[in-house]
C-alpha cells in the first residue's frame, strides 16, 4: 500500500510539468485564434460583431472570455459562443472544432464551407480532410497547417504572411 | 629666414602654400561630406532592410514561429556586411538569431550592445513607429519594434559593419590625395611660370637702379608698357631721377655761376680757362684774356647805395654777354672785377672784344630810379698769347692782364691796355 502511494506521488510529479506545458500551449492556442483572424479576409457580412464559436467541448475554460473581452477583430467587437451540436452553431465567422469524431468534423467542415466560416482544429488530419487551419504543438512549438484550397472554397482569403509561416496544402491535397 | 629668400621663391612658396591650403580645406570638406552622406546612406539601407524584415517577421512573431523567423533572418546572408540580427518575442526572449559566418567570435559584444540599447530605449521601442539607430566606428545598429494589432509582439535588431563605408572613404581619400598631389605639382609648375609676371618688372627696376648707381647717369628714363602698379613704380622711379637731375642742375648752377649777375663765378672760370689753355697749347693757338673793372664803382655805391651798385653790376654783365662771342667765357671774379676769356683769341680779336665792351658799357644807360639814369665806364687789361706750358701759365696771363688793367686805370680809365712785356 505504501509503495502504491509512493508510485502515485511519483506519477503526479512527472505529470506536473506536462500539465504546465499543456496550459501554456492552451493559452497560445487561445491567442492564435484571434491572430489567425487578423490575417484572413471574409466575404462581406452584414454583422456588427465578430463571432467565434467553439463546437463541442471547451478546453479553454474561461480563457477565451478573459482574453477577448473588450477586444476587437477587424474593428468589430468579439462575441464568443459555445455550441455542443452543429445545428447550434448558427452564423459565425470562426469555428474552433474540438469534435472527436471525424464524421462529425466532416459535417462541421461542410457546414463551414457552405457558410464562409473559418475552421480551426487541433485534430490530426484536420487540414487534409478539408479543414482550413490545423494547429498542433510539437515540443511546445506551434505547427500551423493551412488548407488553402479549402479556404478559397469557403470564400476566405488568407494573407501571405500567415501562409509564409505555415505548411500550406494546395488543391491536390483536398 | 624668410626675409633672406628671393621674392621669386617667396612667390612660388606662397602660391604653393595657398594652393596646398585650398586643396587641404576642399579635401577635408569633401571627405567629411562624403562620410556623412555614406553614413546616412548606409543607415538608410539598414532601415529599409529592417522595415522589410520586421514586416515579414510579424506573422512569425505572432505565432511564435522560431523556425520561420530563422529562415527569414537567414536571408540576410545575401548582404555580407550584416554581422548580426536578432528577433526577440514580447517577453524579450530571442526567437531567432542570425550570425554572419565570418563574425562568430565577435557576436557576444554585438549582442551585449543590442541588449544595452534595448534597455536604454525601452520607452522609444514601445511605440509603433519608434526605432533606435546607433553608429560607432565599426558597426551600425537599427532596432525596430514589431507590432501586431497595435500591441508590441517583439523587437528586431540588425547590426551591420561599416567596412563598406570605410572602404569608400578610403578610396575617396586616396583619390583625393592623388588628385591633390597632381594639382599641387601643376600649380607649382604654373607658379614657377607665373611668378615672372611679378618679378620681371621688379628685377628690371632693380637692374636699372644698379645701373644708375654705377654710372651716376641720372638722365636715363625707364620705359614700361604695363598699366598696373608696376607702371606707378616705374613712373615714381623716373620722377625721382628727374628730381635728382633738377637738384644736380641747381647745385651745378649754384657751384658755377654768380648769383647776382648769372655769369660764371671765379672757380668755374678758372676751371674753364685751364681747359681752354690746355686745348690751346695742344693746338698752338692763342687765348685772349681780358680783365676789367668798373671805374669808380665805390662812388656809385656811396652815392646811390648798394642796390644800385648791384643794378650796375647786372647791367655791365649784360653788356659783357652781348659783347663777347658765343663761345667766349664771361665771369665775375668778385666785387666789380670781371674776366672775359676769348677762345682762340688772337690779340686782334681780343682787343676788338675789349673795345666792344668798353664802348658798350660807356653807352649803356642804367636806370636806377624811374626816369633817373647813370652811366659807368670800365677799364680793361688785355693779354693774348699761346698759354705757357710751364705750371702756372694761366695765372701768369691773368696777372699780366691784371697789370695791364692797372695801367689802364692809371692812364685815365675808360680804356683798354694790352699787356706785352708782362708775359715775357
Amino acid at each position: 500500500m505504501r509503495i502504491a502511494w509512493w508510485g502515485l506521488a511519483l506519477l503526479l510529479c512527472l505529470q506536473f510539468p506536462a500539465a504546465q506545458a499543456g496550459d501554456e500551449e492552451r493559452k497560445l492556442e487561445a491567442v492564435f485564434i484571434g491572430r489567425f483572424a487578423s490575417y484572413i479576409e471574409w466575404p462581406a457580412k452584414p454583422r456588427d460583431r465578430f463571432v467565434i464559436t467553439l463546437l463541442d467541448d471547451n478546453p479553454f475554460g474561461s480563457l477565451l472570455d478573459d482574453l477577448y473581452r473588450d477586444k476587437r477583430i477587424h474593428n468589430k467587437p468579439i462575441e464568443l459562443r459555445y455550441a455542443t451540436r452543429l445545428d447550434q452553431v448558427g452564423e459565425t465567422d470562426a469555428l474552433f472544432i474540438t469534435l472527436s469524431s471525424s464524421a462529425a468534423r466532416a459535417a462541421a467542415i461542410d457546414h463551414a464551407q457552405r457558410n464562409g466560416i473559418l475552421t480551426i482544429s487541433e485534430a490530426k488530419g484536420f487540414a487534409e480532410s478539408g479543414g482550413i487551419i490545423q494547429l498542433d504543438f510539437v515540443e511546445q512549438k506551434a505547427r500551423i497547417k493551412i488548407n488553402h484550397a479549402a479556404a478559397l472554397k469557403s470564400g476566405l482569403r488568407i494573407g501571405a504572411p500567415l501562409l509564409s509561416i505555415a505548411t500550406v496544402l494546395r488543391g491536390d491535397k483536398l | 629666414m624668410f626675409d633672406r629668400i628671393s621674392i621669386r621663391y617667396k612667390l612660388i612658396v606662397l602660391l604653393g602654400l595657398s594652393a596646398a591650403l585650398a586643396l587641404l580645406i576642399s579635401s577635408v570638406i569633401t571627405i567629411y561630406s562624403t562620410y556623412l552622406s555614406e553614413s546616412r546612406s548606409s543607415l538608410r539601407v539598414l532601415h529599409q532592410l529592417t522595415d522589410v524584415i520586421s514586416e515579414n517577421m510579424r506573422a512569425a512573431l505572432a505565432f511564435h514561429d522560431g523556425e520561420s523567423a530563422r529562415t527569414m533572418l537567414a536571408a540576410l546572408r545575401a548582404d555580407p556586411h550584416i554581422q548580426f540580427a536578432v528577433v526577440n518575442d514580447e517577453t524579450g526572449q530571442p526567437l531567432a538569431e542570425y550570425r554572419a559566418a565570418a563574425g562568430q567570435a565577435a557576436v557576444a559584444p554585438l549582442l551585449e550592445g543590442v541588449q544595452a540599447r534595448i534597455r536604454e530605449n525601452a520607452d522609444l521601442l514601445g511605440r509603433e513607429e519608434g526605432f533606435v539607430e546607433h553608429t560607432d566606428d565599426e558597426t551600425m545598429t537599427v532596432l525596430r519594434p514589431v507590432f501586431f494589432e497595435g500591441k508590441p509582439i517583439g523587437l528586431l535588431a540588425v547590426v551591420s559593419d561599416t567596412r563598406l563605408m570605410w572602404a569608400k572613404i578610403r578610396e575617396l581619400v586616396l583619390l583625393q590625395a592623388a588628385t591633390s598631389v597632381v594639382t599641387l605639382l601643376l600649380l607649382l609648375f604654373l607658379s614657377v611660370k607665373l611668378q615672372s609676371v611679378f618679378t620681371r618688372p621688379i628685377m628690371s627696376l632693380i637692374h636699372a637702379m644698379h645701373e644708375v648707381a654705377r654710372t651716376k647717369n641720372y638722365r636715363v628714363a625707364l620705359e614700361s608698357d604695363r598699366r598696373d602698379e608696376f607702371r606707378d613704380l616705374h613712373e615714381g622711379f623716373n620722377t625721382m631721377l628727374a628730381d635728382i637731375r633738377e637738384r644736380d642742375d641747381l647745385l651745378s648752377r649754384l657751384a658755377t655761376t654768380d648769383a647776382l649777375t648769372g655769369l660764371a663765378n671765379r672757380r668755374h672760370a678758372m676751371e674753364v680757362l685751364q681747359t681752354m689753355a690746355v686745348r690751346a697749347r695742344r693746338k698752338a693757338e692763342p687765348v685772349g684774356v681780358i680783365m676789367l673793372d668798373i671805374d669808380a664803382f665805390k662812388r656809385v655805391n656811396d652815392l646811390h647805395g648798394h642796390p644800385v651798385g648791384d643794378l650796375v653790376l647786372q647791367a655791365v654783365a649784360q653788356v659783357l654777354q652781348a659783347s663777347a662771342r658765343d663761345y667766349d667765357l664771361v665771369a665775375r671774379l668778385g666785387g666789380e672785377e670781371f674776366l672775359v676769356v676769348c677762345d682762340s683769341g688772337t690779340l686782334e680779336v681780343t682787343t676788338a672784344v675789349a673795345e666792344r665792351i668798353r664802348a658798350g658799357v660807356e653807352a649803356c644807360p642804367i636806370e636806377h630810379d624811374p626816369g633817373a639814369t647813370l652811366h659807368v665806364t670800365v677799364s680793361l687789361g688785355v693779354c693774348a698769347a699761346v698759354p705757357p706750358s710751364a705750371a702756372g701759365g694761366v695765372e701768369k696771363m691773368i696777372r699780366a692782364a691784371d697789370k695791364a688793367l692797372y695801367r689802364a686805370k692809371e692812364a685815365g680809365r675808360n680804356r683798354y691796355v694790352v699787356a706785352q712785356e708782362e708775359m715775357g
